[in-house]
């Protein structure tokens, strides 16, 4: 059969009646004329001629406006498309400046090691055609001991990672003596990725590192790169604390693309079940794929990397054996190495087909892919057109499709197109003085140079924290200053990205004589991935887990072959520790403050391949998960519920489908990541909590033994929803949801009311079969209720 | 809220009405580890034993110092003379000042030493805390040595708070201003990096990094490594120059030592610190000696343990001294330890080979061979000889036959090579295989 292009393969869908029923908003992206402008004066004739060289005879609009700002020394932040020329904006004044004075210095971030790789390649390129004595290198993880000294002294442009300047080059930053005297530039690209955790981490490494600028007398130019988001201006100044200069009218020309946003059909109604995503993901990447159409797969996780990419390899290894990697998954966990030699073969074409999580989203160059496709939400706006980026950077057209799943969030977006399309995304928040983060950069700060009195640090009392660690015996205070006095080297205490800086690396142990460590997970994720008798799936591989130690921080694994795989069943129950603000809405106290929280995972279900039949379950001894956090939470009067006519369970059922819709849409309220935040139902005191059996739900008593605990009826106390940050300390993101409560409860009547199921589905107050066919009926009852007290 | 209670919170910790009982405790644990360290060095401090957990001691109690200060603030300073006719274990100090200067410059590897005047050099160790290195590191005690005379003079620069850090680096820089050159033990790769630190974070420009540098680990390693559990100072002190220390703090609990004290102020938290440090310091000058010896001497077959000797043989002949090695090879070629004396042989002959002294290095592989015909070193080396400078392929083959027959235990990868050459020679001479 002959192939099909592109154009000729969109054609023949738009003409598929059934297909186009599902598709929600199909959308044409014009292409765009560029905007330019000329070189200004000041660009030195060899950059120029290095430029002119390779085409390049004037400038986009938007590089000349950011290349005259950081000339005069205005800390910028640059938001355009992906392949609008944002390496130039920086790469160009940074060579001008080190030509004109050579003992410049400049610093370059980037979020992973893989982009810093790639922009190494990208800057040595413009270097070696100048034919200048320019020295560019990278500074991670991976850089030999022997190399580091003559990087330290000799490296103009050092380009590293937020992890490296934390633990690697801040504590050390005496041996950069001539990078900090001499620094005048520092590059942080994809700025929108630090929000969250990793964002209020880099927020205080910032304050390190210009605190470090400051003790060798250099003023560096901020120069910071982002993703369109809704408020790049106040992320930046948030992240830098000082003024930034937004850039954001793209001058670049773009190539057309059709934008496709699909909603799976509805396979029972009376379930509200919508077909998975990952079905038609599946079957669009196989036609796409065998018509020769380039194309990469995103998913939400990286389980559903794993489902899909031995999905596909099954479907192109029938018949004739094809190359093993003509189809490949792609995600954090899989070892440098193969992810290297994934990328290549997207260059060169030999892998037609990759399924990957978001750590291909960012700028990696993977080439011109033609089709993109994104089974599920990303979570963000700009992370959607982020990943829809990656197809036709530079080529004629393309074509991005954005397949919904069943829950809110993703119906929402495929239902609310003009939502999607309009200039709405999301809000990057950072919370740089969560005390746990701020405590552990002022033990860094400190052991970085001493605190002197009338310093400032942070938005916090920087004397009692001062004190407080002094007290703790890791300070000592002098003479008006404190100095670190302790063995232990900081910075190594905390990692940037997680909780948790162990990981569990998962062993291999197959081959009795050849143990080998195929991949590395963090702590937490290894309760619910690699907890004992669980499937973990590396490249579509699936392996048994035959103990995880976590004394060790190892899983041992051996490779299976079964047809399910497992998900893991957890509890949380919540305790309030302080309320911060009340207030009365309708009959119902809301509240935030601060709380602890407890989790469990008790046991794991394992699911069947392809049908997602329930084979059955298995229990989990694991140590229990404490953590205090700050949360928003809202309690029903008891004696309200009373009036409702239904029974203790099927009120828990409606409950709980009430919390499920106002978690999903307080995650899209906040522009987080469902996972940032998680929600409970209990009361204050955290006596009574919801618990998720094997087949029902109910109240249940702490304390949490996980034995059989007593059964409650709701009239013993007053229920309470709370919704909190998943992270120790908080991220800010509970003031918020306070603030927007009413917006919030009024969100989820919408949604519940204008819902087209009949009992409840995802998309509402949660699938029947884990809320219970009353849910929708009941948390609707629940909401009438409140309106009418 | 205050932000100390939300941080307890958050930890964990308990509230804050139990601190004071909490101080307490630390004191109490203190004390309790004040007396573990006076109790176990009865030997050192008889004159405290009696008063343990007693009064709290000043500094100026229990060590001969004083304060000292200059235009940077003030530390303190413990000044010894350590006399001409005292003992350093194996060695009196009044030898240690006739160390050899171009010896000294050859276990350097840096001729600068040479032109010096061994007076001129300075002994340098730190006492820290931590080993982690970076800016959070602190070097609050610095031992200094060297010769005045017959006698060796150790000045050691405590900082009695992190305060005082100034004075005591603008007092080692003006030490360090009248020497030429500097001798550590591991200086290079520890104490001399952290000082350059802590000179840059005063602002203090770095006296010390522009020194032509000693740093004795290597060459330790290199000569009496072989026969060391490990190249630590203490072991090459037990095991070389013939010193015990007696109720010695191991260096792992200085730090802690130290914030001890900060707290405490207890002078007996310090007392074995310094004298940990200032042993340390006389100890590199005896271990100087000791290795500038081994390389200035003409060899002493009498001396006990040829392997060093062997091994100072080896570092002539890396660094290019070949006169010299191959004086001591030839006496070693004899040594009564047969594997010294085979190692020698070889070692002697490869240094022949390379200048082009075929006949002296045939001979030497001769006698191996005759001392043992399945030397294969030996064989390797003499087929080469008559196969390549010779043309004798018969002579060749008749010794790689030889040997192949009668070694059956030969290593596989030798035995491999073997075979190979005996199957290039048979084609040279035309015998099929």
């Amino acid at each position: 059969m002959a192939k099909l292009t592109l154009k000729e393969w969109l054609s023949r869908k738009k003409k598929d009646r059934r297909f186009m029923e599902n598709v929600t908003s199909i959308k044409h992206i014009p292409a765009h004329e560029g905007i330019f402008a000329p070189f200004a004066g000041w660009v030195h004739p060899r950059i120029r001629s290095i430029l002119e060289k390779r085409g390049v005879h004037q400038l986009y609009s938007h590089q000349a406006e950011a290349i005259e700002s950081i000339r005069n020394s205005r800390d910028v932040i640059l938001v355009t498309p992906t392949a609008s020329g944002k390496t130039l904006c920086y790469n160009l004044p940074v060579l001008q400046r080190i030509l004109e004075e050579p003992e410049t210095r400049a610093l370059y971030m980037f979020p992973t090691k893989a982009l810093a790789q790639d922009q190494m390649h990208e800057i040595h390129g413009m270097i070696r055609e100048l034919q200048a004595d320019i020295k560019t290198y990278t500074y991670d993880g991976d850089t030999p001991a022997d190399a580091r000294q003559a990087i330290r002294k000799q490296g103009h442009v050092v380009v590293t990672n937020p992890d490296m300047l934390h633990t690697g080059i801040l504590p050390h930053h005496t041996k950069w003596q001539k990078l900090f005297t001499n620094l005048k530039y520092v590059v942080i690209d994809e700025l929108h990725v630090y929000r969250g955790v990793f964002g209020s981490h880099l927020t205080n490494v910032i304050r390190r590192l210009v605190r470090i600028c400051r003790f060798y007398g250099c003023n560096p130019v901020f120069i910071c790169c982002s993703a369109t988001v809704a408020n790049p201006k106040e992320h930046a100044e948030r992240v830098l604390e000082r003024p930034v200069e937004l850039i954001d009218e793209s001058g670049a020309p773009t190539a057309a693309r059709t934008f496709m946003l699909y909603n799976p059909p509805i396979i029972n109604r009376e379930l509200g079940i919508r077909q998975s995503a990952l079905t038609p993901s599946r079957k669009m990447a196989a036609d796409l794929i065998s018509n020769d159409i380039q194309t990469i797969v995103f998913t939400t996780s990286r389980l559903n990397v794993e489902v899909l990419t031995k999905y596909l390899k099954d479907k192109f290894s029938k018949g004739s054996p094809v190359d093993t990697q003509y189809v490949t998954g792609y995600r954090g966990g899989y070892l440098p190495n193969l992810r290297r030699q994934i990328e290549k073969g997207l260059r060169t074409r030999d892998v037609m087909g990759v399924v990957s999580t978001n750590a291909l989203e960012l700028g990696i160059d993977i080439g011109d892919l033609e089709a993109c496709i994104m089974a599920g939400y990303p979570g963000s706006i700009a992370s959607t057109w982020q990943q829809a980026g990656r197809a036709g950077r530079r080529m004629g057209s393309s074509i991005a499709l954005l397949i919904a799943r069943s829950n809110p969030m993703d119906q929402f977006i495929v239902e609310h197109p003009d939502y999607f399309f309009s200039r709405s995304p999301e809000h990057c928040r950072v919370n740089p003085d969560n005390l746990l983060i701020l405590l552990h950069h002022l033990k860094s700060a400190a052991f970085e140079l001493p605190f002197e009195r009338g310093e400032r640090f942070g938005g916090e009392d920087l004397e009692e924290l001062l004190d407080y660690l002094e007290e703790k015996g890791i300070l000592h205070r002098v003479a008006e200053r404190w100095h670190w006095a302790a063995e232990s080297y900081p910075a190594d205490e905390v990692s940037l990205r997680s909780i948790n800086p162990e990981n569990i690396v998962v062993i291999d142990m197959t081959d009795a004589a050849n143990h080998q460590v195929i991949a590395e997970v963090d702590w937490d994720s290894a309760f619910t991935t690699v907890h004992d008798d669980a499937i973990y799936m590396v490249e579509s591989q699936q392996y048994h887990v035959d103990k995880l130690d976590l004394e060790r921080q190892k899983a041992y694994v051996r490779k299976v072959d079964v047809d399910y795989y497992t998900d893991a069943m957890t509890y949380t129950n919540v305790r309030v520790i302080e309320g911060f603000d009340t207030k009365h809405h309708q009959k119902l106290i809301v509240e935030h403050g601060e709380v602890q929280v407890v989790r469990k995972v008790v046991g794991y279900k394992k699911i069947k391949f392809y049908t997602s039949e329930n084979l059955g379950y298995g229990d989990v001894v694991l140590p229990e998960k404490d953590m205090h956090t700050t949360s928003y939470w809202f309690t029903i009067p008891r004696n309200l519920l009373g009036r409702l006519k239904y029974t203790q369970a099927e009120i828990i059922d409606g409950l709980s489908g009430l919390a499920y819709s106002l978690h999903h849409l307080a995650s899209m309220i906040l522009m987080a990541d469902l996972h940032d935040i998680d929600r409970c139902i209990g009361d204050k005191s955290g006596e009574w909590f919801v618990r998720h059996g094997k087949d029902w739900r109910s109240i249940t008593v702490s304390p949490s033994d996980g034995g059989d605990a007593e059964q409650v009826r709701t009239d013993a106390f007053d229920p309470t929803i709370f919704i909190f940050d998943a992270y120790p300390g908080g991220i800010g993101f509970s003031d918020l949801l306070f603030e927007q409560h009413e917006r919030l409860l009024a969100s989820a009547r919408g949604l519940i009311t204008t819902c087209p199921c009949s009992h409840g589905c995802p998309t509402c107050v949660g699938p029947t079969l884990e809320v219970g066919p009353t849910a929708k009926e009941v948390a609707l009852a629940i909401l009438d209720l409140l309106d009418r007290a | 809220m205050s932000v100390r209670k939300r941080l307890q919170r958050l930890t964990g910790e308990r509230p804050p009405d139990d601190t004071q009982s909490d101080r307490q405790r630390q004191i109490n644990e203190l004390r309790r580890r004040i007396e573990a360290i006076m109790s176990r060095r009865p030997e050192q401090m008889p004159a405290h034993s009696a008063v343990l957990g007693g009064k709290h001691l000043d500094l100026h109690d229990v060590i001969e110092g004083a304060e000292i200060e200059n235009s940077h603030g003030q530390c303190f300073l413990v000044h010894r003379e350590t006399e001409a006719s005292a003992y350093h274990g194996h060695r009196c100090i009044r030898e240690l000042s006739t160390v050899d200067m171009a010896s000294a410059s050859l276990l350097a590897n840096n001729p600068e030493i040479a032109a010096c005047n061994f007076t001129e050099g300075l002994f340098l160790d730190t006492e820290t805390t931590g080993l982690s290195g970076g800016t959070g590191t602190f070097a609050f005690l610095i031992g200094l040595g060297w010769f005045e005379g017959d006698s060796f003079i150790t000045q050691q620069i405590f900082a009695r708070d992190f305060s005082e850090e100034r004075a005591c680096l603008v007092f080692l820089k003006e030490v360090a201003r009248n020497k030429r050159f500097l001798v550590t033990f591991n200086g290079k790769s520890f104490d001399v990096g952290l000082l350059t630190t802590r000179f840059i974070m005063n602002r203090i420009s770095d006296p010390l990094s522009d020194l032509p540098h000693l740093d004795l680990l290597y060459p330790s390693r290199r000569m009496l490594g072989h026969r060391l559990d490990n190249s630590r100072l203490v072991t090459l002190e037990r095991e070389v120059l013939g010193l015990r220390r007696r109720g010695d703090i191991p260096g792992s609990e200085i730090p802690q030592r130290y914030f001890d004290w900060l707290r405490r102020r207890d002078g007996r938290l310090m007392v074995d610190v310094v004298e940990h440090n200032r042993l340390d310091v006389i100890s590199m000058a005896t271990l100087t000696l000791h290795l500038a010896e081994l390389l200035s001497h003409e060899i002493d077959m009498d001396y006990a343990n040829h392997s060093d000797l062997l091994a100072v043989a080896r570092l002539f002949a890396d660094r290019g001294y070949d006169e010299r090695a191959q004086r001591f090879l030839g006496s070693l070629m004899y040594s009564e330890d047969r594997y010294i004396a085979s190692d020698a042989g070889r070692m002697l002959a490869l240094i022949y080979k390379r200048a082009g002294r075929w006949n002296e290095a045939v001979k030497i592989w001769e006698k191996m061979l005759m001392k043992d015909p399945c030397d294969i070193f030996a064989v390797e080396e003499l087929a080469k000889w008559y196969e390549h400078r010779e043309h004798n392929f018969e002579r060749a083959l008749s010794l790689v036959t030889g040997v192949l027959e009668n070694v059956s235990r030969t290593m596989e990868p030798e035995r491999e090579a073997l075979v190979y050459r005996l199957n290039r020679l048979r084609r040279r001479l035309g015998i099929e295989g």
